[in-house]
């Protein structure tokens, strides 16, 4: 039985996107773990369904968090690599292959951002941008906030970072968001909460570089 | 101004507009090589996954033909140290140049100690 679609939350505006988040396009979950299971029997045609459905929602979601577009393609595909080796041994039902492969990207720009020599960004770290046109302050200040938004998740233990993820970059509501992390309702508002309090930890003396009012 | 850390208004704002901004679609390139991947890894038709053969899997432990190689290259050379280790025939005797001492006056071929007669 299809799950419901994933649309609450903040899910108007996600859908505003040009990439769509990974669970607001279609249904989530079974789709795409009978699509897995048939691929690992050797259906090139759902290879090429997953390739279609999966790799955006990857890419897309490697590109908010590293806002490089070589390296978020690097980190889509490998992420992907990782689900076509683990598709012979996938137990439907025990997770869904969209949060896996959430759960997969978010990792790697992790690891990739931890690599990364600078420290904290803030504006008046960054150099410069040679083109003066109207907006590459703008941009300037996006990737700033990019920056610094993506390290700080980075220091968070992994279910609270996913639990804030899903709920502003995928605009997922806490029962949906506890469905995919397999938790209670009660223990997403706690994951949130914690979450946030830890950013806001990590960000702290960031707030006026990056254009917010603390 | 301070930003502290119970303090959290900001830090949704700012998660809201890095999670909601837009991001360029996926290159043509980067859908063609998952494919090529998708294709690559996958198992063979029927639910059996793609296994090599029982000759690629031994070199694949091994580390390859190039590793293989080397194998071959260092027991072709332990071995003919191993000739000539105990006396100046064999390989030393190639080393230094004396090939006279390879065959001796009988026709024998002397290796490690012991002698062979031709015939």
């Amino acid at each position: 039985m299809p799950l419901p679609l994933v649309n609450g939350g903040g899910g108007t505006l996600a859908r505003q996107k040009m990439t769509m988040p990974l669970d607001a396009q279609d249904t989530d979950g079974p789709e795409e773990a009978a699509l897995l299971a048939r691929y690992a029997r050797g259906d090139a045609a759902a290879a090429r369904a997953l390739t279609t459905r999966l790799t955006p929602r990857a890419y897309g979601h490697a590109m908010r968090l590293l806002g490089d577009r070589a390296e978020a393609e690097d980190v889509a595909q490998e992420a992907m690599m990782r689900l076509w080796k683990i598709a012979p041994d996938w137990r439907t039902g025990e997770a869904k292959v969209t949060t896996w492969l959430y759960r997969v990207v978010a990792n790697l720009c992790t690891d990739r951002l931890r690599r990364r020599p600078r420290g904290p960004v803030a504006l008046d770290d960054v150099a410069e941008p040679l083109d003066p046109a109207p907006g590459a302050e703008d941009r300037l200040l996006a990737q700033a906030r990019r920056d610094a938004l993506a390290r700080a998740l980075a220091s968070l233990p992994e279910r609270q970072r996913l639990a804030v993820m899903l709920r502003h970059f995928e605009g997922a509501t806490n029962p949906e968001i506890a469905e995919r992390l397999d938790v209670s309702v009660e223990a997403v508002e706690s994951l949130t909460a914690r979450g946030k309090r830890a950013l806001a930890a990590a960000l702290k003396g960031q707030a006026t570089a990056l254009g917010y009012e603390g | 101004m301070t930003d502290p850390a119970d303090k959290t208004d900001w830090v949704d704002a700012l998660l809201d507009d890095v999670g909601q901004a837009e991001v360029p679609d996926a290159s043509g390139d980067l859908m063609a090589r998952v494919l090529a991947d998708a294709e690559a890894a996958m198992p063979a038709p029927g639910g059996a996954p793609a296994r090599d053969g029982l000759l690629r899997q031994i070199l694949a432990g091994l580390g390859g033909w190039p590793s293989v190689g080397g194998l071959v290259a260092a027991t072709a050379v332990g071995f003919a140290v191993g000739l000539g280790a105990l006396d100046a025939t064999g390989l030393n005797a190639l080393w230094l140049g004396d090939y006279a001492t390879y065959y001796d006056d009988t026709l024998g071929f002397s290796v490690n100690g012991w002698d062979f007669e031709e015939g």
